[in-house]
Formats: C-alpha cells, sequence, structure tokens
C-alpha cells in the first residue's frame, strides 16, 4: 500500500511538472466556457424545459472538449517510460504490476477530477451573480458529476491501454483518440438513421449511447446501468492494460 | 549469491542465452566480459527479475527470480544499460523516490539519499534537472540509485560507460570500496576494465560461456599468442631465420612497402623476442624501420576462443 502511494504521488506530481496538466486546464475552461454560454443563449432566447445544467453538457462546445482530454492526459503514462526505457528501472523496484498500472490511472482520474472545477463552479459564479435568479437545479448537478466520472472511468481506462501499446505518445494518443470517438459515434449513429433498423436493436444501442446518458443524468436521474456499464469497461480495459505492461513476463 | 543452472533465453526464434551455468559467491566482484549481443544484458535483465527465462533456473540471495520476483528484487540493486532516468525530475527527488520504492522511510532515507549522492560525487549536481547533466552524471544517478538501499548484490550493466577517464578510475574505486558488503556482477565490454575491478571473469559469446576464471589466468590464457611486426631491409633468408627464433609459430610475409620488407610473427607471448629479433638483425646487418608487438584485441580474443572451441569438437 505504501508503495502504490508513493507511485501515485509521483504520478500526479509529473503532470504538474510537465505543462500537459495546465494546457488541458486551460483549453478545457475555455471550451466550458462556451459551452456555457451556449447554454445561457438557449434560456435567454426562450423558455426551455432543461436546466442550465442540462444545457451546458449538450452542445458541440461540450463534445468538442471532451474528447481531447483523455488523450492529452494518458498518452504519456506507459509509453514515455517505454521511450526512456524506465520501465526497466521501475519493474526492477520491489512493485507489482497492478500497483504501476492503478497508480498511473489513479492520478489520470485525480487530475481529470480537478479538470472539472472550474466548469462546476460557473454554475455556482451564475447562481451568484444572478443573486439567487436563475435556479441551479442540485440533483442535476449531481447527477452530471456522477456520469462525468464514470464516463472518465471508462476513457482514461481506454487511454491507459492505449499507451501500454506503444513507445509513442502521438500513436497512444491516436489510439485512445479513436476508441473514445467510436464508441461516441456508435450512439450517435443510432439517432441518425433512426427507424431504418429494427427496434430492438436500436434500444440495444441506445444502452450505449454516451448522449442519452449524459441527457438523463443531467436531468437529475441518475440510472445504474450506465454506470455499471462503464465502471465494468473500464476495469476491463485496466485489466487489459495489466497484461500487456506484464506481457514480458509471460514465458513463451 | 548467485546460482545459475542451465539459463536459457529467446527472443522470437534468436537464442540470446544458452544454456549457461555459473556461481557467483557473496563478497565476490565478477565481470561479465563479451562483445555487444553476447547475452551479457539479457542474463542481467533475467538476473534482476525484469523478465524471465525461457528455461532454467535462477536464484538470487535463495530466492527464484521467477517465481519469488519481488523478494529479488528487494535484494538487488540493479543499473541497466544507458542509465534510463526520468529526465524531468530532480537528483535528488529522484533519488528519494526511488529510496521510498525500495522501502526506506523518514530518516533512514534522508540518510541514504545522502551517503548515496556522497558515494557517486553527484551531491553538487543534486537540484539539477536529470535530463539537462551530461552522460557521466546521468550514469552515476543511476548508480546512486542501485546501491541507494544497500542491497546485498549489485548487478550493473555496463558502469563506466560513457565516463571519462578519471570517472571510471573513481567509479572503480567506489566498486572496490564496496565490496565486503556487496556482492557486485558488473558487465563490460573493455579487457582492461576487468583486469582492473573483478576477481573473476565470466566470458560470454553468442550466449555461452567460453571461460571463466580469474583476470590473471585468463589473460595469460588468451594472450598465448602475440603479434610481431617488423619492417626491414636486408638479404639472406630472413624468413628461416626469423623461423628459427624460439616461441615463433608463424611468419607470415605481407606486401613490400618499397624496398622495406614487412614480417609479422605470430608469437608464443611469455617469451617477449623483440630484442632477440634486433639481436639477429645486428648480427646479419639488416636495417630496421619498425619492430612492434601487438597484443590481441578482444576481438581477436573471442575469434581464437571460438577457433579453439571448434577444434575441441572435432
Amino acid at each position: 500500500m505504501r508503495t502504490f502511494w508513493v507511485l501515485l504521488k509521483k504520478e500526479v506530481k509529473a503532470f504538474f511538472v510537465s505543462p500537459v496538466a495546465f494546457i488541458v486546464l486551460a483549453l478545457l475552461m475555455v471550451l466550458n466556457g462556451f459551452s456555457f454560454r451556449a447554454a445561457l443563449t438557449v434560456l435567454e432566447t426562450a423558455p426551455s424545459e432543461g436546466s442550465i445544467v442540462t444545457w451546458t453538457f449538450q452542445p458541440l462546445w461540450f463534445w468538442l472538449s471532451y474528447f481531447f482530454i483523455f488523450p492529452l492526459l494518458t498518452m504519456r503514462l506507459f509509453a514515455e517510460e517505454k521511450k526512456l526505457g524506465t520501465l526497466e528501472t521501475l519493474f526492477t523496484a520491489p512493485v507489482s504490476t497492478w500497483q504501476v498500472v492503478g497508480a498511473k490511472f489513479l492520478a489520470a482520474l485525480i487530475i481529470y477530477c480537478i479538470l472539472w472545477l472550474p466548469g462546476m463552479g460557473n454554475f455556482a459564479l451564475l447562481k451568484w451573480i444572478s443573486g439567487g435568479v436563475v435556479e441551479v437545479p442540485g440533483g442535476a448537478l449531481k447527477g452530471s458529476a456522477v456520469i462525468l466520472f464514470v464516463m472518465g472511468l471508462f476513457n482514461l481506462a481506454v487511454g491507459c491501454f492505449a499507451s501500454s501499446l506503444t513507445s509513442n505518445q502521438i500513436v497512444a494518443a491516436i489510439i485512445s483518440f479513436t476508441t473514445s470517438l467510436l464508441h461516441f459515434l456508435l450512439g450517435i449513429f443510432i439517432t441518425n438513421i433512426g427507424k431504418k433498423i429494427p427496434a430492438a436493436f436500436a434500444d440495444i444501442v441506445n444502452y450505449i449511447a454516451s448522449v442519452e446518458h449524459i441527457r438523463t443524468f443531467t436531468n437529475g436521474l441518475i440510472d445504474t446501468r450506465p454506470i455499471v456499464y462503464y465502471v465494468s469497461l473500464a476495469a476491463l480495459f485496466l485489466a487489459l492494460t495489466h497484461q500487456v505492461v506484464e506481457f514480458r513476463r509471460w514465458r513463451p | 549469491m548467485i546460482d545459475v543452472q542451465d539459463l536459457t533465453k529467446q527472443y522470437a526464434g534468436r537464442v540470446a542465452v544458452d544454456h549457461i551455468s555459473f556461481r557467483v559467491e557473496p563478497g565476490e566482484i565478477v565481470g561479465f566480459l563479451g562483445p555487444n549481443g553476447a547475452g551479457k544484458s539479457t542474463t542481467m535483465r533475467i538476473l534482476s527479475g525484469f523478465m524471465p527465462p525461457t528455461s532454467g533456473r535462477a536464484m538470487v540471495a535463495g530466492h527464484d527470480v521467477f517465481r519469488d520476483s519481488l523478494n529479488v528484487r528487494r535484494k538487488v540493486g540493479y543499473m541497466p544499460e544507458n542509465a534510463p532516468l526520468y529526465t524531468d525530475m530532480k537528483v535528488k527527488e529522484y533519488l528519494h523516490f526511488r529510496g521510498e520504492l525500495k522501502g526506506l522511510r523518514g530518516r533512514d532515507l534522508r540518510v541514504r539519499t545522502g551517503e548515496a549522492m556522497d558515494l557517486c560525487a553527484i551531491t553538487d549536481v543534486r537540484r539539477r534537472l536529470i535530463g539537462n547533466l551530461s552522460k557521466g552524471y546521468k550514469q552515476r544517478v543511476a548508480l546512486a540509485d542501485a546501491l541507494i538501499h544497500r542491497p546485498p548484490l549489485l548487478i550493473l550493466d555496463e558502469p563506466t560507460n560513457g565516463l571519462d577517464p578519471t570517472q571510471i578510475r573513481h567509479v572503480r574505486e567506489l566498486l572496490r570500496s564496496l565490496r565486503p558488503a556487496h556482492t557486485i556482477l558488473l558487465s563490460t565490454h573493455i579487457l582492461s576494465e576487468v583486469e582492473l575491478t573483478c576477481d573473476r571473469v565470466i566470458m560470454l559469446h553468442h550466449g555461452r560461456i567460453r571461460a571463466s576464471d580469474t583476470p590473471r589466468n585468463l589473460a595469460r590464457q588468451l594472450r598465448a599468442t602475440s603479434l610481431v611486426r617488423l619492417e626491414l631491409q636486408g638479404d639472406g633468408r630472413i624468413s628461416e631465420k626469423l623461423e628459427a627464433l624460439p616461441g615463433v609459430r608463424k611468419v607470415i610475409v605481407e606486401k613490400p612497402d618499397g624496398a622495406w620488407q614487412c614480417y609479422s610473427l605470430r608469437v608464443e607471448s611469455q617469451n617477449d623476442i623483440r630484442e632477440a629479433i634486433l639481436d639477429v638483425a645486428t648480427a646479419s646487418r639488416w636495417k630496421i624501420r619498425e619492430l612492434h608487438r601487438q597484443l590481441p584485441t578482444l576481438e581477436d580474443v573471442f575469434v581464437e576462443l571460438a577457433a579453439s572451441e571448434e577444434g575441441k569438437k572435432r
């Protein structure tokens, strides 16, 4: 356990030593600002069903920023160590593969959570500025925090896996970006081609549609099915990462 | 301390280490000697628990390197080839991290970090980024990392690679000073290096052990023949006279350089025959332009070893 903390501390520190964390934070703050502004515009012009929270996590701005986070946070994790050759020094110290994979993943998760804080701060700011006139529903806020967290688990695990496959950070970034995006598009594609496919099939695909998940959760409806779905997928990808990192120890 | 039996490692069909067996006793400094690709690094990686052998068994400090890998890694200080380090960490910060990872805590950690930095003479760069250090410093940071937790066994893959002569001497003295408490296995492809540091040499070539002995015995054995080059002007039966000298095995006539005739003599190296050649030359009134004894390079040594082994097989 002690070893795990030592590794975690080092990994979290590494994010702030290099400019990565700051750049992603800046990027996300700008794009969050845009999507927040877009939500405000919707509410300004006409009466609407959703709350400010719902509208913030719908626009293109949100998805644009969303898929850039994961490759940027995770591409470094294993690829850099492979390139530098430090995987060798790391694994000749008394550490287990799970400790290393876990520490790297958790460090990325911590940074990911920190990244959303300013965005969440926007809502508090709005409430304060408007003197309580604009309502920020607490349930919707909690729901969006939960869905962002579990979707983050999944996408970060994909990123970890991508990074463990290669010693080239760019390649790792591309793999994780494409995988995350494909998963997202699978949900969109059903709503787009709509009625042409059997309803049963459409139902199944709807279970994995991130857009749907965001919509229900940001309305304050906390559904356990997507939570289970994302958490188990994250576990799967972390297990795969473990296998890849452990690969050199396999006996041929 | 190390007990290796019938160790084999194959990479995708290529045999890197081929059924080797050896033992290293506690307190010994043993050198792995061999050209690039001889299997030195592979053997060391297996011994340090980084990868498993394809077959065979290796015990380090009483633990199996594959089944009991964590315990092996606690007892080994390993320095990989080319000293891979985190370039965006500072020297002291890095050693702190490595020390903690190897189980050092609190006061112990601080004291050992200081000691390791002093031993490797890197205290003056402790606040600098590793990425900005010269090769020599990086190499010594990696060395400090290997010995920070005072492991009973140090495995060092080319520890003096990339150092300048002063630094090499310093590392050599450092290794010798560690001797009573630590067993050391190091690798190198520099023959003189081994002679000065090691109690015993294990010579690897194409994944097999070619020789294992004290450096002195090995050097004597390896330098069984040396080459003497000779350029002279004169007449009479030169080659015959040269062949008649004691200890000369073979006289090779080379292409003459103008009026100068060139010879190479393969000579048993116990006796230096240069004086004898000079005596013959004065007696026969030859003019000599060059007289030079060449000690065999490591390359020659391996060629010779390989050849002698082929001979034994037949």
